[in-house]
């Protein structure tokens, strides 16, 4: 069979079975078994538990429970309050200071976090009751925040940063420097269309109401704020200090954030650190079991000579690259509509690093429009994590009012990847700045 | 996946044999969170006699690997009967309920049938490891055998799971599983 | 019919035209057989390719040898310091006795040599050149292989075990000072960018690597008798070929460090002799000592001129 039919029918095959509701990674490990069985013999079954391990032997991924970890231990204390209030007591003048306080600490707290749901619920649970009870409409404080979330992705550290490092064998320490500048871009964007979408259907008093807060207040609220900035500190202190690679980096940002839990936010009662641990081995057991399915995966493909023919037949094609990378965005605005990041970068990734680059498209900076597509899987339907996470908190704002309030922030997304292809150097330029030009 | 997983538990989580795999799944999450708790620890110290004391680090690297993996495998099982495994419950929802019992108790049913083949040659890797005694190529030399244990142990709950999650299924007895309070 | 080739490195490198040649020499000769090759570790993980060639899962393999000292411990001889003193002596090596005595426990796990090949390599400082023991007392080192780690920390070097390709960033934020790994890696990962110093290997070298390209026995006995001929014929010339490659890397890797400003120092024989006692006391000590006939086998490598 032609590599290329037989590629066009294992992407068929994918589909139909992650369609009909089995778990990612038990399918991706199901039409890998049928696959291999059909075209590989007998034999080739025997290898899938040697690479299934292996594909878990591989110290970077260590990372991933690590930033879980971190984000997920914050997330249990009132530190998501603690932010935006801090943000919010010395932005009263400023025009919509609620909902930048808001937008600000997400992208604070995403630096702290590897998982973009923790940071949707840290900030959301205090963040959303404030912004409706000060008269921001629901879509806003629904929506601002489900995209806000989304940030812990993107701003390190970052798991889909570190799954697509291990991917594409790229720096993980530049990949998380690369995501920085354009986080914050977003977070710009996410700020003007929330202030605008206030004034244009809310009321301009909204946006002027404030606490007022006297300086003794604004003081006060600085110390709750330290610990923030010592973990971040801390982590890059150790990353790009010298100390540890940034694999290792995570164990000592997971032991300083349940270290500030525990002391700084009394978080010694074993149930309420079981809570974190235990969600934290969930949702890193969940990545993890999806990495080495797809490992197995992958090999079904390469075994089968199907992703070496379809990079080869892509090569052939002779298009503009910038109506090739429309068309990645494409395909990787539909996988993510239906399919975790994690999936969708380790099934895509490995194919269509090698395209990208033979078309003259820096690979770090392919990782931060990649991941900003996934952030838009997030607060898009079907399957958009931080709805639900959104829809969890707040449960009396309809889901509809959840999903139609987060629409324009996923245009401001789109709008940011088509800054990035505009001015490259947002995703380059820190990491060529800190650690030289690239490898 | 902020959802709780005591909701996720119906009235038919009763049932004994349920319940008897539902307190091994949860044994072997706690063996898991403790073993991810140790690679926390293992990898601090690790940079710290290394940056701090400039000794040599030999074990650690590998330690904190094979204790991933472990905890991977013997999370397995954990994470199933939490219902945290992702996956995209579109057809599911859309189907009427007679046909969606079908179709989750068939996507089971080939979950067994994979997790099962995984166990089978994941047993036999780990009995070639054991009777020639191979050793990972490092200083420390572990046996293999001993991680290599992780595959046969975690993939036989796993499937253990799977299987007395198909029997609840099949029974009637899973209230989450019939996806009324799902999302 | 069809065999499957994989390896570790891109197709630029030396052992993925070793490959190359022997898969078109097979294929110009026009035998009903085609070899393709699975480069980049597209297939199997580097240290993972034993197990499948020698099951038969995988029918050819460029490999380093000492990937399977876990399986087989004799094999940690062919990554041991000081062992091969340079290229010829190397070659000369591969039709030893002591060769034979490797092909013969290759052969119990179904597996037979095709090419044989050495490849050489050196050391680099981040901050200082490494050329005695005594430079490398209290760096943070990351050795390729354990029997250059053993020495290495006899020789009073910290050991950090990382993957090759953390070297670079690792070299970069300092948490390394020093490494020893193959000419051909030094270039590839360019670590020239992060060094002050390269000792490469010259007239004197202690880091040499067996790296053949080996194929399943049962696979190789199930094909014709022209098959065969096509793929010895093959072999014969790759062989050749990688030698004088082989031979080239390190001259070219001189260039490439040189180029970058790096400086290069070079490993006297009196620097080597040191380095060679302390590798006795740790290295060939822990060989033997953990190798049933380890003694036997190693003064068989030995008595090779
Ligand atoms: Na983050
Ligand atoms: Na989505």
């Amino acid at each position: 069979m032609d590599p290329l039919l037989l590629g066009a029918t294992v992407a068929v095959v994918t589909i139909l079975v992650l369609f009909s509701g089995v778990s990612v990674a038990n399918g991706l490990l199901i039409v890998a078994a049928g696959f291999l069985l059909i075209f590989d013999g007998f034999r080739s079954l025997e290898l899938m538990p040697e690479i299934f391990f292996g594909k878990l032997d591989n110290f970077a991924l260590l990372s991933i429970p690590m930033f879980i970890i971190m984000g997920a231990s914050i997330a249990s204390t009132r530190a998501g309050a603690d932010l935006y209030e801090a943000l919010d007591r010395w932005l009263t003048r400023v025009p919509g200071g609620l909902v930048i306080s808001n937008l600000g600490a997400c992208a604070l707290f995403a630096a702290m976090s590897g998982s973009s749901p923790a940071t949707c619920a840290a900030i959301g649970k205090m963040g959303i009751p404030e912004m409706r009870k000060r008269g921001y409409p629901d879509g806003v404080a629904a929506g601002s925040i489900a995209a806000g979330g989304t940030l812990g992705i993107l701003i390190p550290p970052s798991v889909t940063m570190i799954v697509y490092g291990i991917a594409t064998e790229t720096s993980i320490g530049r990949l998380f420097l690369a995501g920085v500048v354009p986080g914050m871009v977003l977070v710009g964007l996410f700020m003007a269309w929330s202030i605008y979408s206030t004034w244009r259907y809310g009321s301009v008093e909204t946006l002027m109401r404030s606490g007022t807060y006297t300086l003794a207040q604004k003081l006060a609220i600085l110390p709750r704020v330290l610990p923030f900035l010592a973990i971040i500190l801390g982590v890059l202190v150790a990353m790009y200090g010298g100390y540890a690679t940034p694999s290792e980096t995570a164990a000592v940002g997971a032991l300083l954030c349940l270290g500030v839990a525990i002391v700084i936010y009394r978080l010694w009662n074993l149930k309420a650190l079981w809570v974190v641990l235990r969600d934290s081995t969930r949702e890193s057991v969940m990545i993890l079991f999806i990495i080495a399915a797809a490992g197995v995966f992958s090999y079904m493909l390469s075994s089968l000579f199907i992703t070496q023919s379809i990079a080869e037949w892509i090569g052939t094609l002779d298009v503009n690259r910038w109506v090739l990378m429309i068309c990645i965005n494409l395909f990787l605005l539909v996988a993510g509509f239906f399919l975790p990041p994690v999936a969708v970068i380790l099934m895509s990734a490995p194919i269509l690093l090698p395209i990208v680059i033979s078309a003259g498209f820096d690979p770090y900076w392919f990782a931060v429009v990649l991941t900003i597509n996934m952030e838009i899987g997030l607060i898009s339907p079907p399957v958009g994590l931080n709805l639900y996470v959104i829809n969890g908190i707040a449960p009396d704002i309809p889901l509809k009012t959840i999903l139609v309030g987060s629409m324009p922030y996923v245009l401001c997304m789109v709008l940011a990847i088509v800054i990035l292809c505009l001015f490259p150097g947002l995703a380059t330029g820190l990491p060529d700045l800190v650690l030289g030009p690239a490898v | 996946m902020t959802d709780t997983p005591s909701d996720m538990r119906g009235a038919g989580r009763r049932h004994p044999v349920i319940r008897a795999a539902d307190a091994l799944s949860t044994l072997c999450g706690w063996i898991a969170a403790a073993m991810i708790v140790a690679s926390v620890m293992i990898t601090c110290q690790m940079i710290f006699v290394r940056s701090i004391l400039n000794h040599s680090t030999i074990w650690q690297t590998e330690a904190v690997v094979y204790l991933m993996v472990t905890a991977t495998l013997l999370g397995l099982p954990y994470v199933q009967r939490l219902r945290g495994h992702v996956s995209v419950d579109l057809l599911p929802l859309a189907l009427p309920k007679r046909f969606r019992r079908g179709l989750i108790a068939f996507t089971l049913a080939a979950g067994i049938v994979v997790v099962a083949l995984m166990l089978y040659y994941g047993y036999d890797l780990w009995h070639v490891a054991f009777s020639r005694n191979w050793k990972s190529d490092t200083v420390w030399g572990v046996r293999l055998w001993i991680p290599y244990a992780a595959m046969p142990i975690g993939f036989l709950i796993y499937l253990i799971q799977l299987c007395v999650d198909l029997f609840a299924v099949l029974a009637g007895l899973d209230r989450k599983l019939s996806l009324e309070d799902h999302h | 019919t069809e065999l499957r080739l994989s390896h570790q490195w891109s197709t630029s490198d030396v052992r993925h035209k070793v490959a190359q040649i022997v898969a078109d020499e097979v294929a110009a000769a026009d035998v009903d057989l085609t070899i393709k090759i699975f480069p980049s570790k597209s297939l199997f993980k580097p240290r993972e390719q034993y197990k499948p060639l020698s099951r038969g899962q995988l029918d050819m393999t460029v490999f380093p040898l000492s990937y399977a000292g876990g399986q087989r411990p004799e094999f940690n001889l062919t990554l041991m310091p000081g062992l091969v003193k340079n290229h010829d002596h190397a070659a000369r090596l591969n039709d030893s006795p002591f060769m034979g005595e490797l092909e013969k426990l290759m052969a119990e796990d179904d597996v037979r040599v095709v090419v044989h090949g050495y490849l050489a390599g050196g050391f680099v400082g981040k901050d200082k050149c490494i050329t005695k023991p005594e430079d490398v007392a209290g760096l943070q080192t990351r050795a390729a292989g354990k029997a250059f780690e053993q020495m290495l920390a006899a020789a009073g070097a910290s050991i950090a075990s990382m993957a090759s390709s953390e070297i670079y960033n690792a070299m970069q934020t300092g948490v390394l000072q020093a490494a020893n790994t193959s000419s051909s890696s030094f270039v590839s990962y360019r670590i020239y960018e992060q060094v002050k110093c390269y000792t490469p290997a010259a007239d004197v070298a202690l880091w040499f690597m067996y790296q053949p390209l080996l194929m399943n026995k049962t696979a190789y006995e199930e094909l014709n008798d022209a098959q065969r001929a096509a793929i010895d014929a093959g072999a014969a010339k790759a062989q050749a070929y990688y030698l004088e490659e082989a031979k080239k890397q390190d001259a070219a890797s001189v260039e490439v460090f040189k180029k970058a400003g790096v400086e290069i120092a070079n490993m006297t024989q009196d620097e080597f002799n040191a380095w060679r006692e302390i590798a006795k006391k740790s290295s060939y000590k822990n060989f033997v000592e953990n190798v049933p006939d380890g003694q036997k086998l190693l003064d068989m490598a030995l008595s090779v001129e």
